[in-house]
């Protein structure tokens, strides 16, 4: 009898529990925050033609297409002397010197120097600097005088990442 | 001091001596064991297909009388062709400071421009006609003299100087994997880069303060450091170093002054008579002039008009024969290379005996040059050419003429080695002539 009681006890509580357990189970969406993905530095293993690289420079510097007499022009004086990288400087110190060029005046963006950084490397390099690199730009903008924002496009400009896509 | 001691010392004195590099008066140093013969070759390629009956055999009289001694007169038919030129700037003709071969051979392979350019740099005939967009895939003499010369020269000591683009760019460094860009030659058309589409696109380069060249320096530095590879890995063509690439950046730069300030207009007081191939020459001088190279290979083209004009063929091989003779002034008066120069000339292939269709002003019928690559049917005009070497009365037998079959283009490239002295250094897997089986070293004492 007491056995009987007991069952009776529990047997609501049972059904209670089971049905409790029984309740839909939510449906958890794990999601990353929406990143831009770049290319970093070390996954660049192509290196451009030379019509890749004339074009680029052109469109980097003046915001525009490559005029096709430009082109034609330049990879004329290209084919023209075999050592590329020395002929490539040149090329960029030229477009340098030509009026309508859109490199920053400051190396700050509305006195924020960090952000000049950044838009230079995706601008140029298509990625964003690391913490490493924004350290160092920071630094030279902060200790030298002489660092222009056009030092600087040079600079990244001739280096040999430019070189690579 | 015991004899035995003093042997003994004077024996040690006298091997270091021997071991010992030599510092020469030019301020060269070499080892003793380099046996050079002179320490500068300049190889004129008199290219565009010179046809021996116009040259060295006087079809039309002599076309060359700076390059070549008798002919008589220019027949008279295409003499109205043939523009003013004065006086060449040598006092006898240049054979006669050097050997002739007269009938030198271009013998195997398709008689094609690039074909033959080829061959004469690299030192291999080739069988088929090459793709005009790929570097030989044999080493040139370039590679194997920046490779094989002891000690190793840098690309400012060896020079390829084009007239003309197309393929010609390629012909500073091959695909060979033991050799390429990093032993090629600095390679320079100047017809197109000290052009006016050249100083538009170079002419005028931002210049920076000591101070913002150094920051460039060390930005550009670390930013090199960050990445992975080099921009010689890109396999772009050959790089100077740095000091060196600002020596080209300011000899480049210098040449554009000239040109603005009105030199490069009638430099040599031949008028309007002054055509590429002599311009080519004149800017291959101003290198000369600059840099004293080790080596230097220069091309000539503008005869190729015969393909269509023959008395404009003729008055360009009398072009391009002022410009030899200039060129040999020039190397005699630039100290460092005069007496220390040997020069060879030669076309890179000739022109068939059968002319084509094309009839100029003067009723002559032009020439191609298609001879059938089996090197015996048809028409093998166009593999007889000459070669012409001349150089140190000390090296170079003076006035010697060799009128018999002799001699081939693979030759040339074994003997610019060996003047230089890095023949014996050339692995036989090169499969190159032997310098003693060449039969131009008859040309050499």
């Amino acid at each position: 009898m007491k056995a009987f009681r007991i069952i009776n006890f529990f047997t609501p509580l049972l059904l209670v529990l089971m049905l409790a357990s029984c309740e839909k189970e939510k449906d958890y969406i794990y999601e990353v925050n929406p990143v831009n993905v770049q290319q970093g530095g070390s996954t660049k293993n192509n290196a451009k033609s030379t019509v890749e690289f004339v074009t680029i420079a052109w469109a980097d510097l003046f915001g525009t297409q490559i005029p096709q007499q430009e082109l034609v022009k330049l990879n004329t004086v290209y084919s023209a002397f075999g050592d590329k990288k020395l002929i490539e400087d040149r090329i960029l110190l030229n477009l340098l010197n030509k009026p309508g060029i859109q490199v920053p005046a400051a190396t700050n963006v509305n006195g924020d120097t960090l952000k000049f950084i950044q838009n230079t490397y995706k601008k140029l390099y298509n990625r964003s600097p690391d913490a490493f690199e924004q350290y160092y730009m920071k630094e030279q903008i902060r200790l030298n005088t002489a660092i222009s924002a056009t030092v600087i496009w040079y600079a990244l400009m001739s280096a040999d990442e430019y070189r690579y896509y | 001091m015991d004899r035995r001691h003093f042997i003994r010392k004077a024996g040690l004195a006298a091997a270091g001596a021997f071991a010992a590099p030599y510092l020469l008066p030019g301020g060269r140093l070499f080892a003793s064991s380099g046996l050079r013969k002179v320490n500068h070759v300049v190889f004129l390629l008199f290219a565009g297909g010179v046809r021996n009956l116009e040259s060295v055999q006087f079809n039309d009289g002599n076309l060359m009388p700076n390059m070549l001694s008798g002919g008589g007169t220019i027949s008279p038919d295409i003499l109205p062709a043939i523009d003013f030129l004065p006086p060449g700037p040598l006092s006898q003709p240049l054979q006669n400071y050097g050997t002739l071969f007269r009938q030198f051979r271009y013998k195997e392979g398709p008689t094609g421009h690039y074909n033959g350019h080829t061959v004469a740099v690299t030192g291999q005939y080739v069988s088929t006609d090459l793709n005009i967009r790929e570097a030989p895939c044999n080493p040139t003499v370039f590679e194997y003299y920046r490779k094989h010369n002891s000690p190793q020269q840098t690309a400012l000591n060896s020079w390829w100087v084009a007239n003309t683009l197309g393929p010609y760019p390629a012909l500073n460094y091959s695909s060979d994997p033991g050799y390429g860009p990093a032993y090629g030659a600095n390679f320079i058309s100047p017809n197109f880069l000290i052009s006016q589409d050249g100083f538009d696109t170079l002419g005028d380069p931002s210049s920076f303060s000591t101070a913002e060249a150094a920051a460039i320096r060390n930005i550009r530095k670390f930013a090199n450091g960050v990445f992975n590879k080099s921009y010689t890995d890109s396999g772009q063509g050959i790089v100077n170093t740095e000091s060196e690439a600002q020596q080209l950046q300011q000899f480049i730069s210098d040449l554009y002054g000239k040109a603005q300030s009105g030199q490069y207009i009638n430099p040599w007081g031949v008028g309007t008579s002054m055509n590429s191939d002599m311009y080519n020459v004149m800017f291959a001088e101003e290198i000369i002039q600059q840099f004293k190279p080790e080596l230097l290979v220069v091309n000539m083209q503008d005869v190729d008009i015969g393909h269509f004009d023959f008395s404009q063929y003729a008055n360009n091989l009398r072009k391009a024969d002022w410009a030899a003779a200039h060129l040999w002034s020039i190397i005699q008066s630039t100290p460092g290379m005069a007496n220390d120069t040997v020069l060879v000339i030669a076309p890179e292939h000739g022109r068939n005996f059968s002319p084509n269709t094309s009839v100029d002003a003067y009723g002559r019928l032009a020439l191609d040059h298609t001879a059938p690559t089996d090197g015996t049917s048809g028409d093998q005009m166009a593999r007889e050419i000459f070669c012409l070497i001349v150089g140190p009365p000390t090296v170079v037998k003076q006035g010697f003429v060799v009128n018999s079959v002799e001699g081939e283009s693979t030759e040339i490239v074994p003997v610019i080695a060996n003047m230089l002295g890095f023949d014996n250094n050339i692995p036989g897997s090169a499969g190159l002539k032997s310098y003693n089986q060449c039969d131009l070293a008859q040309a050499f004492y």
